[in-house]
């Protein structure tokens, strides 16, 4: 018969090949969940953390990491580090939760990852924006202290930062083919070292980069076209790209949850004689998680 | 005297810092910025080799100097502070040292990924090199005795010998005094590696030789160096000889024959003495000595040494181990090279000089192809190169892949401003702030198109309702002044009839001072309110002193606020020369603010001049002429110039 000679080449169904095959079909499973497992531990829920260079991004995770901060110097590389949040902050995806239910005593864990602020290496950042993986929130650390100079030279950089971050995050929805709103993003503007004498508040923080954004963006919409230099840009006229609602008036965050970004304003400090006060931060990121 | 010293990672945190006089955070922020991030000074002696005692590249802030080395693989930058008027000659050696030392210990804590704590107890290691290193120099200045005896301990840690470091006479004694004083641990041969001799003398002989043992090796030094002395028994000699040569050896029985009794209760009492050594010390060198003194302290400070100097030992040997082991006949060498190939491949592999080399011309080439300027090209592929040696692949990645990636970010890094470069922001910032004219002048080499980006430059701002001024200051070209008269009425017209700014021009004919007719154009346009003030000069070859002084004088007269210096896209290896004349043509206290890079358009993909001139002086370019029209002017995107750069 055609069959029992097309099944000729099998082997005998000897106990060793029988052990061998039960090894090989319960192993392969086993192997493949632990392979597959162990290169996707980064899906944790990842929170970016940007801002200019000096604002306290990296004291800012050494605090959330070891819960005190340590002496920091100009970063040059992203680091994303592993902090779990502290014990009883109210996690939004659990809101639902019997206050005694007993995994709130299971720590939560999250990677946050740092950027360099300085302004020619922000390329990190911008691409951890445009492509997020796991991204489930974005950091701004700003510092309030600087805002309120006279000259408002700090106020102007950290402006512009969060200009280009925003205007990202906006391309996320106006460049997208498919009419799915993106992904809520939020978005935290720390506002840091407000154990300073001159730091602004949270309110005076949110207006002075509201204010500088404003101009921001009228000057930039004055300003020239951005071109590479190849022929083949020569004839493209592109649009200016425009942060927030068009029309003259002044520009506020809040216009920003069209594109489904939510940006809130919270103040703290790293350092300080009276130590650290980050407590609405960690609310904030558990918020979100 | 070292200042201060600080190990570092590349993300910004500081894993272990010593200072010794109070310092600035921003003198070491600004060290980073400079060398690191902007790359103002690029390291003139090739620290390419890792492990090496090459020379490190210094560093001068304010009044103080800074040394630095560093482990590429685990982002670990290694800083030394001292002020610039010491020389410390120690320094380099201290910083190779503390770097395989640190890598050593604490290697293990940095690799974890996810992490930035590293639990470090650094300072006593740290306190032992500098005292030994300090101490060391110190003696090799002094009387001769003391210099062939210290001369020892100095070059120990990179002498080719297995030799131990020959103690100090402070440590003779203690290194003795364990030996006779516990002679019951060393009573047990089972557990001394010794027993694994094949002719195993008796016992007694064995303790006699280990308790003079100190003694012996001295004797035998003196021996060697001509002097005659008493012996004790041929064999007794043989034996301690014998000894003495094993535990030269720094490996396993060496070390365990030595720690055999000093570990009984080390862990115990290390931290507890230690502490109050370290932490107490205004001057720990000084208190570290004194600690020398009493019994405990000799233990502690014995241990440490022989830790530490294990560690570099080891260290030493591994590297040379690596050097000697490759030409280990052909099986070996064949394998080396299939595994190597493998590692092409697969990924993990650590690059080397070699295999950088043919790669890097690749790279090299296509620069040139792209009209970078020879120089640039060239050590823009060194920096890559320093960036890359000493790294590893990533899984699945070869050396092409990795080598483009850094170039095209190394270039990212070079083409993106430091600063903000929008005009407009900071002309409206002097105008509401300062009430007064914003000066932007133009310079450049003859015929580049310094009046038709001028009048570009005037048609933009024009277009954003700004009152301008041009200056004629080109008083040295027939038909200068009409070329630009002709472009301020064609721009007058534009705006007129656009109802934009208005548009002026400032003449004093030929012949004249340039310099003079700025500053007068400056107060012309204070007093009737202009915006904006812009001053064409004259065309000048870089290499004509002649011509080039005359812009100091015109710098400090007409105050610009910005100097914009017209380079072409066309020119090729001139431009580094160009861009550098220039820049350091308007005095010691001013130089450009930016770059125009005119006739873009003609160029296509060879946009090489770009890189050549920003690389040159770290000035940013700003625009870009791309046209004939007077609406062609861009800003650069550094992204798309990178792009065509490395098609």
């Amino acid at each position: 018969m055609a069959w029992t000679n097309s099944l000729s080449f099998m082997p005998e169904p000897t106990p060793v090949l029988i052990l061998i095959s039960v090894l090989l079909v319960v192993s392969i499973p086993l192997l493949l969940h632990l392979i597959i497992y162990s290169t996707t531990s980064d899906t944790l829920p990842t929170i970016l953390l940007i801002g200019p260079s000096g604002a306290g991004k990296t004291a800012l995770v050494t605090l959330l990491e070891r819960g005190r901060p340590t002496a920091t110097r100009t970063s040059q590389t992203p680091h994303t580090v592993e902090v779990s949040l502290p014990v009883k902050t109210p996690v939004a995806s659990s809101r639902f939760r019997s206050p005694n239910d007993p995994t709130w005593e299971v720590t939560k864990k999250l990677l946050i990852q740092d950027t360099p602020g300085h302004g020619k290496l922000r390329h990190y950042a911008m691409d951890s924006i445009s492509k997020p993986q796991s991204l489930q929130g974005i950091i701004f650390v700003v510092d309030a202290a600087d805002l309120s100079s006279e000259a408002r030279e700090g106020a102007r950089q950290a402006a512009e930062y969060l200009h280009d971050v925003l205007l990202q995050l906006q391309k996320r929805a106006t460049n997208s083919k498919s009419s799915r709103a993106p992904k809520e993003m939020p978005v935290l503007i720390a506002a840091n070292k407000l154990d300073l004498f001159t730091a602004l508040p949270a309110p005076l923080v949110k207006s002075t980069l509201e204010s500088e954004i404003t101009k921001l963006r009228k000057s930039l919409s004055a300003g020239l076209l951005d071109s590479g230099v190849g022929a083949k840009d020569l004839d493209v006229t592109e649009e200016h790209d425009w942060l927030g609602e068009v029309g003259d008036g002044p520009f506020e965050f809040s216009q920003l949850q069209e594109f489904n970004v939510q940006v809130k304003i919270l103040a703290g400090n790293v350092t300080g004689v009276d130590g650290s006060d980050v407590k609405q931060w960690w609310n904030w990121i558990g918020s979100i998680l | 005297m070292l200042d201060g010293f600080e190990i570092l990672t590349t993300s910004g945190v500081v894993l272990w810092s010593k200072s010794y006089a109070p310092l600035s955070s921003g003198l070491i922020n600004g060290f980073i910025r400079d060398v690191f991030i902007e790359e103002k000074v690029l390291p003139s002696a090739t620290t390419a080799d890792d492990t090496s005692a090459s020379q490190h590249s210094a560093y001068k802030r304010e009044k103080y100097t800074l040394r630095w080395a560093s482990v590429k693989d685990l982002g670990l930058i290694f800083v030394a502070v001292y002020q610039s008027l010491l020389h410390l000659s120690w320094v380099d050696k201290l910083l190779d040292n503390i770097r395989v030392l640190f890598v050593d210990l604490y290697g293990d804590q940095v690799r974890k990924p996810h992490s930035t704590v590293v639990e470090c107890n650094f300072d006593d290691y740290f306190d032992q090199q500098v005292q030994e290193l300090e101490s060391s120099a110190e003696a090799s200045q002094r009387t001769p005795q003391i210099t062939r005896n210290d001369e020892n301990l100095k070059t120990t840690p990179d002498e080719e010998s297995e030799e131990p470091p020959p103690p100090i006479p402070g440590l003779l004694s203690g290194r003795k005094s364990p030996n006779s004083a516990a002679p019951s641990t060393d009573a047990t041969p089972t557990s001394t590696p010794d027993t694994s001799r094949p002719s195993t003398p008796l016992n007694g002989h064995l303790l006699s030789a280990k308790a003079t043992r100190g003694g012996t090796s001295r004797r035998a030094r003196k021996a060697a160096s001509g002097k005659p002395t008493a012996v004790d028994g041929l064999k007794e000699k043989s034996v301690g000889k014998a000894k003495g040569k094993q535990l030269r050896r720094w490996d396993a029985d060496g070390m365990a024959d030595e720690d055999e009794d000093v570990p009984l209760d080390y862990s115990a009492t290390s931290d507890a003495d230690s502490r109050p050594v370290s932490s107490a010390g205004v001057e720990p060198v000084d208190m570290a000595a004194s600690g020398m003194r009493t019994s405990k302290g000799q233990y502690i400070l014995k241990d440490l040494d022989d830790e530490v100097h294990s560690i570099l030992q080891s260290a030493k040997q591994k590297n040379q181990r690596t050097e000697t082991s490759k030409p280990t006949g052909v099986v070996g060498s064949s394998l080396g090279a299939i595994s190597g190939l493998f590692r092409n491949v697969i990924g993990g592999k650590v690059l080397t000089k070699q295999d950088l080399e043919k790669p890097m011309k690749g790279m090299e080439d296509l620069l040139l192809k792209k009209n970078v300027a020879r120089e640039a090209a060239v050590r823009l592929c060194e920096g890559v190169e320093r960036e890359l040696i000493g790294k590893k692949t990533g899984s699945f990645e070869s050396i092409d892949t990795l080598l483009r990636t850094s170039l095209s970010s190394s270039l990212t890094k070079l083409l993106t401003p430091t600063t903000s470069l929008s005009l407009l922001t900071s002309i409206t910032n002097i105008t509401t702030t300062q009430q007064r004219p914003y000066t932007i002048s133009i310079v450049g080499v003859n015929g580049v198109g310094k009046s038709t980006s001028l009048s570009k430059l005037a048609f933009f701002l024009l277009q954003n309702n700004l009152s301008l001024l041009i200056a004629a200051c080109d008083t040295f070209r027939s038909g200068a002044v009409e070329q630009l008269r002709v472009h301020a009425r064609n721009l007058k017209d534009l705006s007129d009839r656009e109802h934009l700014g208005r548009v002026e021009l400032y003449e004093k004919g030929y012949g004249k001072d340039a310099a003079h007719i700025a500053r007068d154009a400056v107060a012309y346009a204070k007093d009737h309110n202009f915006d904006v003030v812009l001053i064409d000069t004259a065309g000048r070859r870089h290499n004509d002193a002649r011509l080039m002084s005359s812009l100091e004088k015109f710098a400090e007269l007409a105050r610009p606020d910005k100097i914009l210096m017209v380079g072409e896209a066309l020119v090729g290896t001139d431009s580094v020369m160009q861009a550098r004349a220039f820049n350091a043509a308007f005095g010691a206290k001013r130089g450009l603010d930016g770059f125009i890079i005119s006739k873009c358009d003609t160029v296509g993909e060879m946009v090489g001049v770009l890189v050549s001139m920003v690389h040159a002086t770290g000035i940013p370019v700003v625009f870009l002429g791309v046209g004939q029209h007077y609406g062609d002017l861009r800003t650069v995107n550094v992204g798309n110039v990178v792009g065509l750069l490395m098609s």
